[in-house]
């Protein structure tokens, strides 16, 4: 004879799983019609950020409070994932358990102390929302979260009343002592209710699971399925690369070539993923400087709404698909995303580095622009000359080839010719030192280093162009492929080998992008030659006592990972300062994403934010270490009236090499 | 004899026309030079021309020269050329000299040089004319039965003769028909607000791309009205959308020849020159002291203008 | 300013090209004629083989087709006489195949050799109304209203259709080309033909870079500690 409550416990496990069921399929056929996107190479580092990142939790913990609060939550979980088990068994017969884990004392420990656990990161979690109420909740769905908490509390409590009611009645296969706060409950219990309270705390913790598996593909909950899968599928390296397009396919017609996003339809599997897996919990949204300063881009409010858009018109689409028909969605811009938000963003990735369930924001903004500028022509019209320079001029200053090598004047360098032989370094001089008065600063003094250190290099000339990046982080990815094939062929003929370059926006471009067209170079920071020379003996400093701050810039930390290197430099020319947000948490100086060549129209101007930071160190000296953020900082000095100067690392290093001939000059007459 | 076509404006010859008599002098040698006015109050302006080396001035009327129509002009001009006969017509380099000109040439099939600055008589005419908006001089031969040439405005030196004469002045009425009249003015929009006409300010100050954004440009207003001066700007002002393309100063927006025109933020670029070479004396302020600019300038601020131009507003109110 | 050895050409190695401002604007014009009143839009240059580029950014913008009056691209020159007359010429073969064109419309002087004359002479060997220095033109029935700057304002211009125009920068803001329109544009027909260049009357002889560039400014002086200075020598120039 099948017990009622067998029965019982088969209806509600095929209710809850059809409901279930019925929208994880439609959410697997919303991810399923995303388009192409290749994250299945690299196994290993794969499986390792799985391990780092969702087991260890490490993005979780950058903030530390919060950090341990959920992962109190979630490790305690991974523990008593077997109790939901256990649980369900209970439920059909009071006397059943899983076999031998459910008679196993260290198990009943483990259970008790993780659920506490987790009932104390609960509480804190209710903690920081309700008395802290930190900024980064502003604009997320606060009450949803609120009944996940509460749904959260109640399964560990229900749990706990379970357990205790259990070892009450004797019915535990465990050794109760081993269970001290189940059992501490149970002494309390009343007996004439105990075995009333054992049914009924066993079948709604039961309960209470099975409905939250229903809510949970309704919710953000979702991101306990979808975060491991997201993470997993994350880029593990090059993460300054941008996806490229494939503008010429074999049997491709032309109406099939996706040139960014323009509707749900055009996003690729991995963002719809990404917006499923988003919690709200706007870490991204506390580290971003255009938000910081007022703009209209928050990258949490923006992938909430796309995820939004994913849900009400994916769906309409597919239902199409099914009846042999096709549904256009409209556009996201303006509709659901303003234009303004796609064009704040200054691709600095700081929200990526915080994001704990490995969403990336730059391709989703990168794909929205594409399309605005590739298909609508639909962009900042201040932004208009610079990509029809980059085009027509091969730079965005518009201004001839030929005058490449002016910058250079009176240095002695080499300009290599078609044909040559190859020097063991190619300086990659970049546009902005080039065409700009203040931004060639950092690449005269390399240059003068490298040449008095004997290393044996020499510069491309006129025959170097833009290496594309404005135009590809505008969107224009046209333009920058033809540019990239460009410099390509002309590297490729060369035959250079190892490229140093001054500009971390070229040196992302040649190192991490240019592989994709056929040009693969070892690039390497002129802070990282620099120290390179330095270790070697080949330079040699001496440090002043100046008080030095450095500003990491963003394509060289966050997307890069170049870090130390820079402060070898520092700590060889003065003393260095660190500001609070330095290294991979650095603040942007507001010229990436081609916003070097648009205006800031709202809010507080990005650089002057960084100014007020460095000044505030007490140094009289803020160092860079590339061409934008010398521009960039350099205006927010002079706007802020900041009493700091702004200093490349190579000039800073320059001085100290000079400073160090100045001692021993005065040594050796002070011997004499 | 070389047959000039004068434009007058205001009961005086303008400055091109009297520029245009200096460089037909220098073609027509010995001969004798006549002039062709038309409209207005050109018997006036007609016996002005004796110290400018005309010998006749022919003056035309015709009702449908009351407004100006280039096919009506190109027409009475052919029909003089042919009458007198003329050996070579000139013209000022201006918007309408040009067109009247481009119009003659077409109708009587023949080559026409445009924007000269400097001619030797043949045959064949021997001349230098500017392109790329007076960045790079071409000398040519003119191989013509009748050589028509215009003079690029603010290029030649005006020169009165050497011996003045009186001048004859001969009104007549040319044929016209009416395909000559289809291409007429039927009206005249006057310009809109007030403001310095950039065409007319002695004073020009003019922001380029280093300005920065469409705020920046109070600075030099600011200077602009302290000085009584136009504010111009340079295409990439113009493609940026912070001025409108009227403000545009260069090859493909106004051409101007203020007595001073100071430049904010100008690199210098060929086109912007072509709009301003006419200045008598140019002033750069530019943070770039090798700025291509800094070849064509006078006096030159090296410097970030963001904080010069306010300086040298301040100074001027400090003096006031 | 670079020129080539034989001093008869700029020296082009390290320059891009582009299409005139002008004849930009009046592209864009013509594409967004079509666009609002149907019909077809033609685009034509006479140029060496390079000049196709500038063909296709045309088409990229929506011109229909193009016809490109390819030059040997030596330094031999086509004076505008001789451009006009090959420019006719195709005019002439497109039109009785393809059927009369509405409006023709020219840049009212080109960028570089500037002859302002090609448009007039088109225009008259045509025996239609021309219209120069074009900056606001809108079609009205059978005739087109054109507004030409002049000093204190505009001149308005009515003429009837077929007719030629020439145009100015500031007629219209011309659009970015889309990468689709691109695409497509590497697709739209080009017909080429190879006129032979006649005997130019107006020949050139060589080129000159003018000597005012080795001129050198006076610095009177760096940042806004020059102000005294500036003032001082607006004062002597008679400005203050």
């Amino acid at each position: 004879m099948i017990p009622v409550s067998l029965i019982a416990l088969a209806a509600a496990l095929l209710v809850s799983g059809a409901l279930f069921g019925r929208r994880a399929v439609l959410l697997y056929r919303l991810i399923r019609m995303g388009q192409p996107v290749a994250r299945f190479d690299d196994l290993p580092s794969r499986v390792r950020a799985e391990a780092v990142v969702v087991v260890g939790q490490s993005k979780l913990l950058q903030v530390l409070v919060p950090g341990l609060m959920h992962a109190a939550i979630f490790w305690g979980f991974m523990v008593l994932l077997p109790t939901i088990l256990i649980a369900m068994i209970g439920a059909v017969d009071p006397h059943a358990t899983l076999p031998w884990l459910g008679a196993q004392g260290w198990y009943a420990l483990m259970v008790d102390l993780f659920a506490i656990l987790v009932l104390a990161g609960v509480i804190a979690a209710f903690v920081i929302r309700k008395v802290q109420r930190p900024g980064r909740f502003a604009g997320s769905h606060l009450g949803e979260a609120d009944l996940i908490l509460a749904l959260i509390a109640a399964i560990v409590i229900t749990l706990f009343l379970w357990h205790a009611s259990q070892i009450a009645l004797g019915l535990n296969d465990y050794p109760a002592g081993w269970a001290p706060i189940s059992g501490l409950l149970a002494g309390a219990l009343h007996q004439g209710w105990t075995p009333v309270l054992e049914r009924t705390a066993v079948w709604t913790h039961v309960l209470i699971i099975l409905a939250f598996l229903v809510y949970l593909p309704y919710s953000k909950h979702l991101h306990i399925f979808l975060a491991a899968v997201n993470v997993f599928f994350g880029r593990t390296r090059a993460r300054g690369r941008l996806e490229p397009i494939e503008f010429e396919k074999e049997g491709m017609a032309e109406e099939d070539v996706r040139f960014g996003t323009a509707t749900v339809k055009d996003m690729t599997w991995k963002q719809v993923v990404d917006t499923m897996s988003c919690t709200e919990c706007g870490r991204c949204q506390d580290v971003c400087p255009a938000y910081a300063t007022g703009k209209a881009l928050s990258p949490k409010l923006l992938i909430m709404s796309l995820r939004d858009q994913v849900l009400a018109e994916g769906p309409k689409v597919l239902a199409a698909r099914d009846r042999g028909e096709t549904y256009k969605p409209p556009p996201l811009v303006p509709n659901a995303v303003t234009d303004d938000v796609v064009w704040d963003c200054v691709t600095c990735g700081a929200c990526q580095r915080e994001c704990p369930v490995g969403i990336e924001h730059i391709d989703h903004i990168v794909d929205l622009r594409r399309n605005l500028v590739m298909v609508e022509s639909r962009f900042p019209a201040e932004a208009a000359p610079m990509l029809r320079d980059v085009d027509r001029a091969s730079n965005p200053w518009g201004k001839p080839q030929a005058d490449r090598t002016r910058w250079a004047d009176g240095l002695g360098l080499h300009v290599l010719q078609p044909g040559e032989e190859p020097p063991d370094i190619l300086f990659w001089v970049g546009c902005a030192p080039a065409y700009d008065e203040r931004a060639r600063q950092g690449a005269i003094s390399t240059a003068k280093l490298m040449k008095s250190a004997g290393v044996d290099f020499a510069i491309l000339g006129p025959r170097e162009s833009c290496t594309g990046d404005p135009a590809r982080r505008m969107g224009d990815e046209y333009t920058f492929q033809r540019l990239a094939k460009e410099n390509v062929g002309t590297l490729n003929s060369s035959r250079v080998k190892r490229i140093v370059t001054t500009c971390p926006h070229c040196f992302n471009t040649l190192s991490n992008e240019y592989p994709d067209f056929g040009g693969t170079y070892e690039v390497v920071h002129h802070t990282t030659f620099l120290a390179e020379l330095m270790r070697e003996g080949r330079i040699k400093p001496l440090a002043g006592d100046k008080a030095i701050t450095y500003h990491d810039s963003c394509y060289l930390a966050r997307h890069n990972d170049v870090i130390a290197e820079p402060r070898e430099l520092v700590a060889a020319a003065g003393r260095p300062v660190e500001m609070a947000r330095s290294g991979k948490r650095t603040f942007c100086c507001g010229a990436g994403g081609a916003r070097m060549w648009m205006e800031e129209n709202r809010g507080r101007p990005i650089n002057q934010e960084r100014v007020r930071e460095a000044a505030a160190t007490g140094a009289q000296t803020l160092a860079v270490a590339c061409p934008f953020c010398t521009v960039m900082l350099d205006d927010g000095v002079r706007e802020t009236g900041a009493k700091i100067q702004v200093v490349d690392l190579a000039t800073l290093l320059s001085q100290a090499v000079e400073r160090r001939k100045a001692w021993e000059a005065r040594s050796t007459t002070e011997q004499v | 004899m070389v047959l000039v076509l004068v434009e007058h404006a205001g009961g005086v010859a303008t400055d091109p026309s009297l520029q245009s008599l200096t460089l037909a002098r220098s073609l027509a040698g010995r001969e004798p030079v006549q002039a062709l006015l038309i409209g207005g109050k050109a018997p006036a302006v007609a016996a002005t021309l004796g110290s400018h080396g005309v010998s006749v001035a022919h003056v035309a009327n015709h009702a449908g020269l009351e407004t100006f129509a280039p096919d009506a002009w190109a027409s009475t001009l052919d029909d003089l050329v042919v009458r007198l006969p003329a050996g070579a017509v000139v013209a000022p380099g201006t918007e309408r000299g040009n067109e009247v000109m481009a119009r003659l040439a077409a109708r009587t099939g023949l080559p026409l040089a445009v924007n000269c600055i400097a001619v030797t008589a043949g045959p064949p005419v021997t001349l230098t004319r500017l392109r790329w908006g007076g960045s790079l001089f071409e000398e040519a031969r003119l191989v013509s039965p009748r050589p028509l040439l215009t003079v690029a405005p603010h290029t030649v030196a005006v020169e009165a003769a050497s011996t003045p004469n009186e001048v004859e002045v001969k009104p007549f009425t040319p044929a016209l028909d009416g395909a000559d009249l289809v291409v007429r003015v039927a009206e005249h929009i006057g310009a809109s607000g007030g403001g310095i006409s950039l065409t007319e300010a002695k004073v020009v100050v003019s922001g380029g791309r280093g300005v920065g954004s469409k705020e920046g440009f109070a600075i030099i207003e600011e200077l602009a009205g302290l000085l009584g001066a136009a504010v111009g700007c340079s295409r990439a002002v113009t493609s940026a959308g912070w001025r409108p393309h009227t403000d545009q100063v260069g090859q493909t927006g106004t051409k101007i020849a203020p007595d001073i025109y100071i430049a904010c933020g100008i690199s210098g670029a060929t086109q912007h020159m072509a709009g301003c070479k006419g200045a008598k004396k140019i002033l750069a302020i530019n943070a770039d002291g090798e700025a291509p600019i800094m070849l064509s300038a006078d006096y030159a601020v090296i410097g970030d203008l963001k904080e010069i131009v306010p300086a040298i507003s301040a100074e001027i109110r400090k003096r006031q | 300013m670079v020129l080539t050895g034989d001093g008869k050409a700029l020296e082009t190695r390290h320059l891009g090209f582009t299409i005139s401002p002008h004849e930009e604007c009046g592209v864009e014009e013509a594409v967004r004629l079509v666009e609002a009143n149907g019909g077809e839009s033609v685009v034509l240059t006479l140029g060496p083989p390079e000049a196709a580029e500038q063909l296709r950014d045309a088409m990229a913008i929506g011109i229909d087709r193009a016809i490109h009056l390819q030059t040997d691209g030596s330094s031999a020159e086509w004076d505008p006489e001789a451009t006009a007359n090959a420019i006719l010429d195709a005019v002439r073969i497109d039109e009785s195949a393809a059927g009369p064109f509405d409006l023709v419309l020219f840049g009212n002087e080109s960028a570089d050799s500037g002859g302002f004359q090609v448009g007039a002479r088109v225009a008259h060997t045509l025996g239609r109304p021309l219209v120069t220095g074009v900056k606001r033109m809108t079609l009205d029935g059978a005739s087109v209203r054109c507004e030409q700057e002049v000093e204190g304002g505009r001149d308005v211009y009515v003429v009837p259709l077929p007719s030629v125009l020439t145009v100015k920068e500031g007629l219209n803001l011309p659009r970015y080309p889309s990468v689709p329109g691109r695409m497509r544009a590497a697709r739209k027909p080009v017909t080429i033909s190879t006129p032979s260049r006649p005997a130019s009357r107006l020949e050139l002889l060589r080129l000159v870079v003018p000597e005012g560039q080795g001129k050198r400014a006076e610095v009177l002086g760096n940042g806004p500690a020059a102000a005294p200075a500036v003032v001082e020598t607006l004062q002597k120039l008679g400005v203050l």
